[in-house]
């Protein structure tokens, strides 16, 4: 015996085949349910291999209007769409640089997921289509968990559950309607259920395995700065980090997010110095200095994490608040884990990529220079041979003055002094920028400034180095926002022992770091819409937005284990044990079985008073063996009953009228409710005398009780006599 | 021990004809488990679930455990959809064999909710009803193709859903000792029936011509329309039929296997029920001499259920 014949005889078959071939009703609900998981997807793919997908979906859908077309036909056969599909493998592997790693899979499981349904032919075909359209609707969340992301998922959960319903039986005449609100109910009886799951669920730490070429495409600031490069950042409005701080907030000039420290330079593009080597901070300052914030980082995946200059604490693990705020828990608890380290050039470096959104507390003492131990290394003086205008310029002023300091005011002063130009859109520079910068074009962004300002300090033997980050944010209710349009760079040069910030944007725009970008630049500029700062609608209902999925990231996408705990801890549960959430877990799962078990208990009947009470009189007759014929009127019926009951004839009679005149004869309301209540009572006394009877009868020697059953013992049947 | 594993196999499976009408689906004999597409669906979660932890998506869980939640409430919809359910009653009409033996299955939804994409199925026959309206009855129809002249028994009842998604597969086994008769299939053009008529003294004798009308008699179905009388119908006293005085004395057919022309058993008896619808098409009176039963001279209905269940018996096992 075959297996499926042995599951066939435990399992009872359905009768409609998986074999059974494609129908009009189940291609179109499919087609609809990959369109909208497709969508979400357009935003991050390749514009070619969103429109490979689309394509594919639609030319099934046009063949189906038009079976006769031969060239559709032909590309859509199986060989043709297994050759596209392999091509598209192969040009996927051209367009990322590599196949096995996750994008590539996600682009390439979007085109699996388009051609399987091109040539899609049986039932069991669809099966495998759902499953797969499920997981590709899954992969969204590599790309972006926003609510956006979650109301665009609504639409194509409905559609999944819809077509199932559709493959069930597609040739159900029920309409669309029906079913959608039957998916509908569905999918909201589920929902308890599934937000019980999301918050117990425990929430294994760590990637189970990690796709070594998962390096993506990076935002934000890099390792290394052009002439242009932040000018180009500063026109996005995209979220670089959230800040949640404990108690006053720096005010905005002293607020410069510390990022990648650019040190090595080519004569035109400065870049991170790759030998540094991690230190501690210290600070032995007052503690009331210290200013104590929670970063929400966006993931940017490099490994920068920013703080505000300078920092006095390593990154730590978000429930490292709970420690500070209350030290019993801290006792209880393992200790919040590092997240980074700190360089000696006063960067802070991610243990690991940032590739989710990463949260940490950190601590920093706002406007203090940077102590060091050791001088600074010669790369800090290294010049290459280019810009030598700027070089004999910066050498003539320092012999002008008797000390660094002074000679630092007098670079600010020139810069505040001569006509230089703070824009976005600066003239491009050729071979020696910093020269062209300083006296041809005298227009430019930060990061020119700041170049220009660290290559004159090192002409004079000051070591000097440039500093990238955010400059600014803006508060938004009870947070602050940092935008890729905040993003800045300055200088930082070696003074008395110490790193003293220099911010020469400050000398020539002083409103850019008073108040932004905006107020900084002329209004015509391609400023980003948010960094605009006055005041409109738009702009207030954008920090709406903003806060509202500032909440959704801390409330549902950053819920983790420590969540959990919080949230057990404001239950009174402690920490509690597997069998606690396992009972927990059964409770609340048959109190949702018990409740949706329970919904039709509770429905009211849809029949008339009447007819409810006939029913009432049926099922009596019932429960004593007596049901009604398949043809039976309910005359006959009742008669029937008087036969089989002869003491209770003048009753079956009586209620036979009753039944007659309250079906058939409209008379005034009094009579009716009059006839009612005697149906009722008469079917109530008959039910009593119908159980004494069978009581009765229990105790009596048994005739026949062969004549109860309905099976067929003897001929002719109960039917013909 | 053996008896107890009788005892087990019948509350699984219901291989003995012992369960009686009318009879309610109950939670203790309704079985679901996920059907092949809901197995598909379950790993297509568990990978979704293998996702979310890997990449720890916040959101991948949440659409894996409202996918989970909706597996988890299409079970209970299943099963809703099914238990409480009630057979009525179900009977069997007779048939001739080769023909289909329908067995009528009433089933009754007292619930307030319509019950949908019930199918009720035997070992060769099948009935799908789309939609049991609430508090109200439908009939299923089963069709058991039969080929063999006897007994044909229901035998067990599979009544299935696997609405509404399709993702569980909810049974319940249903198995009344209900069957039918079928009776042998009368032979395709057989002889004329073999008639002797016996002339019984002191009764003249008539000539069957039209018109010589020797009375009325009830309607019975099958007469021709131009037999019936009108006149008589009109006048309010029911459907009543001319009979003519074919023959003077009753013509009569006395019927036996040995006398059938045929050697094998099941032609002859496929000739002698023939011969038998012949006979009650023509309201000849006839007697039938099987071996084990006697059946004397006589027509009408009730003698020809007799007679054919006799021989759909006939030397078969009881």
């Amino acid at each position: 015996m075959t297996s499926t014949g042995f599951m066939h005889r435990l399992i009872p078959d359905l009768g409609l085949s998986e074999q059974r071939p494609m129908d009009a009703r189940t291609l179109h609900s499919l087609a609809v349910l990959l369109l909208l998981v497709q969508l979400p997807h357009l935003m991050h793919l390749p514009l070619w291999v969103s429109l490979t997908g689309g394509m594919l979906v639609s030319a099934r859908l046009f063949l189906l209007r038009a079976p006769a077309q031969r060239a559709l036909k032909i590309l859509l056969s199986p060989i043709a769409v297994t050759a596209l599909a392999a091509l598209s493998a192969f040009l996927i592997k051209a367009d990322y640089g590599y196949f096995v790693g996750r994008d590539p899979a996600v682009a390439f499981l979007f085109i699996l997921v388009a051609a399987k349904f091109a040539e899609v032919r049986r039932a069991s075909d669809a099966t495998l289509l759902l499953c797969l359209a499920a997981f590709l609707l899954l992969t969204q969340y590599f790309y972006s968990q926003a609510i956006i992301a979650t109301v665009v998922t609504v639409p194509a959960v409905v559609a999944l559950a819809y077509t199932l319903s559709i493959l069930r039986d597609p040739h159900n005449p029920s309409r669309n309607s029906e079913q959608l609100r039957l998916v509908g109910s569905l999918l909201l009886q589920g929902i308890p259920l599934a937000a019980l799951l999301f918050v117990v669920f425990p929430r294994l730490p760590g990637p189970l395995w990690s796709l070594p070429e998962d390096a993506m495409a990076t935002t934000g600031l890099s390792d290394s700065m052009s002439p242009g490069s932040i000018g180009q950042l500063s026109q996005s409005d995209a979220v670089a980090f959230r800040v949640e701080f404990d108690g006053a907030i720096p005010p905005r000039n002293q607020r410069y997010w510390r990022g990648p420290v650019l040190t090595e330079f080519d004569g035109r593009r400065w870049t991170t110095s790759p030998a540094s080597h991690t230190t501690q901070p210290v600070y032995q300052g007052d503690a009331n200095d210290l200013t104590h914030y929670t970063v929400t980082l966006q993931p940017h995946r490099q490994r920068w994490l920013f703080a505000l200059e300078s920092a006095a604490s390593l990154p730590r693990s978000y429930d490292a608040a709970e420690t500070t705020r209350n030290p019993d828990i801290a006792l209880s608890r393992s200790p919040s884990r590092v997240l980074g380290k700190l360089m000696n050039d006063g960067q802070m470096i991610a243990t690991d990529t940032v590739s989710q959104v990463l949260r940490y507390r950190q601590s920093s003492v706002p406007g203090s220079a940077i102590r060091v131990s050791r001088p600074p290394h010669d790369k800090t003086l290294f010049l290459p041979g280019r810009n030598q205008r700027t070089l004999q310029f910066a050498r003539k002023i320092r012999a002008s003055v008797d000390s660094d300091s002074e000679f630092t005011q007098r670079i600010l002063q020139h810069f505040n002094r001569e006509s230089f130009f703070y824009t976005l859109n600066p003239q491009l520079l050729g071979h020696t920028p910093v020269d062209e910068f300083l006296f041809n074009t005298r227009a430019g962004f930060c990061e020119h400034y700041a170049s220009a300002f660290v290559v004159m300090m090192r002409a004079v033997g000051i070591p000097s180095r440039v500093v990238t980050g955010y400059q600014g944010g803006e508060m938004n209710n009870d947070y602050m926002i940092v935008r890729q349009s905040d993003a800045h760079a300055w200088a930082e040069s070696f003074i008395d022992g110490v790193w003293k910030r220099f911010d020469p944007t400050a000398a020539v725009a002083p409103s850019r770091v008073e108040h932004g970008l905006a107020s900084a630049l002329p209004n015509d500029s391609a400023v980003p819409g948010l960094a605009r700062s006055q005041a409109n609608w738009l702009r207030s209902a954008q920090l709406r937005w903003d806060a509202l999925n500032h909440r959704w990231q801390t409330l549902v996408v950053d819920f983790d284990n420590d969540s959990q705990d919080k949230l057990w801890d404001k239950l009174g549960l402690g920490t509690p044990a597997l069998w606690q959430i396992t009972a927990i877990v059964i409770a609340i799962a048959s109190i949702w079985c018990a409740a949706i078990l329970g919904i039709p208990v509770w429905s009211r009947s849809k029949l008339s008073h009447d007819e409810r009470l006939w029913q009432r009189l049926i099922h009596l007759l019932e429960t004593h063996d007596l049901s009604r014929g398949l043809s039976e009127t309910p005359t006959e019926y009742l008669q029937r009953a008087a036969q089989r009951w002869p003491a209770q004839a003048i009753a079956f009679s009586n209620l036979g009228r009753n039944f007659d005149r309250l079906r058939f004869q409209a008379s005034t309301a009094d009579d009716t409710e009059q006839l009612r209540i005697a149906v009722k009572q008469s079917i109530t006394s008959l039910s009593w005398t119908l159980k004494r009877r069978a009581i009765a009868l229990r105790f009596k020697p048994r005739r026949s009780a062969v004549a109860l059953t309905n099976g067929r013992h003897d001929y002719p049947t109960a039917r013909d006599v | 021990m053996k008896l107890k594993f009788r005892r087990w196999r019948q509350r699984l499976f219901r291989n003995r004809p012992e369960d009686t009408l009318p009879h309610r689906i109950t939670h203790q004999r309704t079985y679901i488990v996920p059907s092949k597409r809901g197995c598909a669906f379950l790993f297509a979660l568990l990978l979704m679930l293998v996702a979310s932890v890997n990449y720890a998506l916040s959101l991948g869980y949440a659409l894996s455990f409202l996918l989970t939640g909706l597996f988890a409430a299409t079970l209970l919809r299943t099963y809703q959809n099914l238990a409480g359910l009630h057979i009525l009653q179900c009977d069997a009409e007779d048939t001739f064999a080769g023909q289909a033996a329908t067995f009528n299955v009433q089933l009754t939804n007292k619930k307030t909710q319509t019950r949908h994409g019930i199918r009720i199925s035997s070992k060769d026959a099948s009935s799908a009803l789309n939609r049991v309206e609430a508090e109200s009855s439908t009939l299923a129809k089963l069709e058991l193709p039969t080929h063999t002249r006897g007994i044909k028994k229901l035998g067990r009842l599979t009544i299935q859903s696997d609405w509404p998604l399709g993702l569980w597969t909810c049974w319940s086994y249903l198995h009344t000792p209900l069957d039918a008769l079928v009776f042998p299939q009368p032979e395709d053009q057989a002889p004329p029936l073999p008639t002797r008529i016996e002339h019984t003294e002191g009764e003249h004798r008539q000539t069957a011509t039209q018109g010589d009308v020797s009375g009325l008699r009830e309607y019975i179905p099958g007469d021709t329309i131009g037999s019936i009388a009108w006149k008589s119908a009109a006048r309010g006293l029911g459907l009543q039929v001319r009979s003519y005085e074919q023959e003077t004395g009753q013509s009569q057919a006395v019927l036996s296997l040995q006398h059938t022309g045929k050697i094998q058993l099941e032609e002859q008896l496929s000739r002698l029920c023939a011969w038998v619808l012949q006979a009650e098409s023509t309201h000849t009176d006839y007697s039938l001499n099987l071996s084990s039963e006697q059946f004397d001279r006589n027509h009408g209905h009730e003698q020809q259920q007799r007679v054919l269940r006799a021989l759909a018996l006939y030397g078969l096992p009881p």
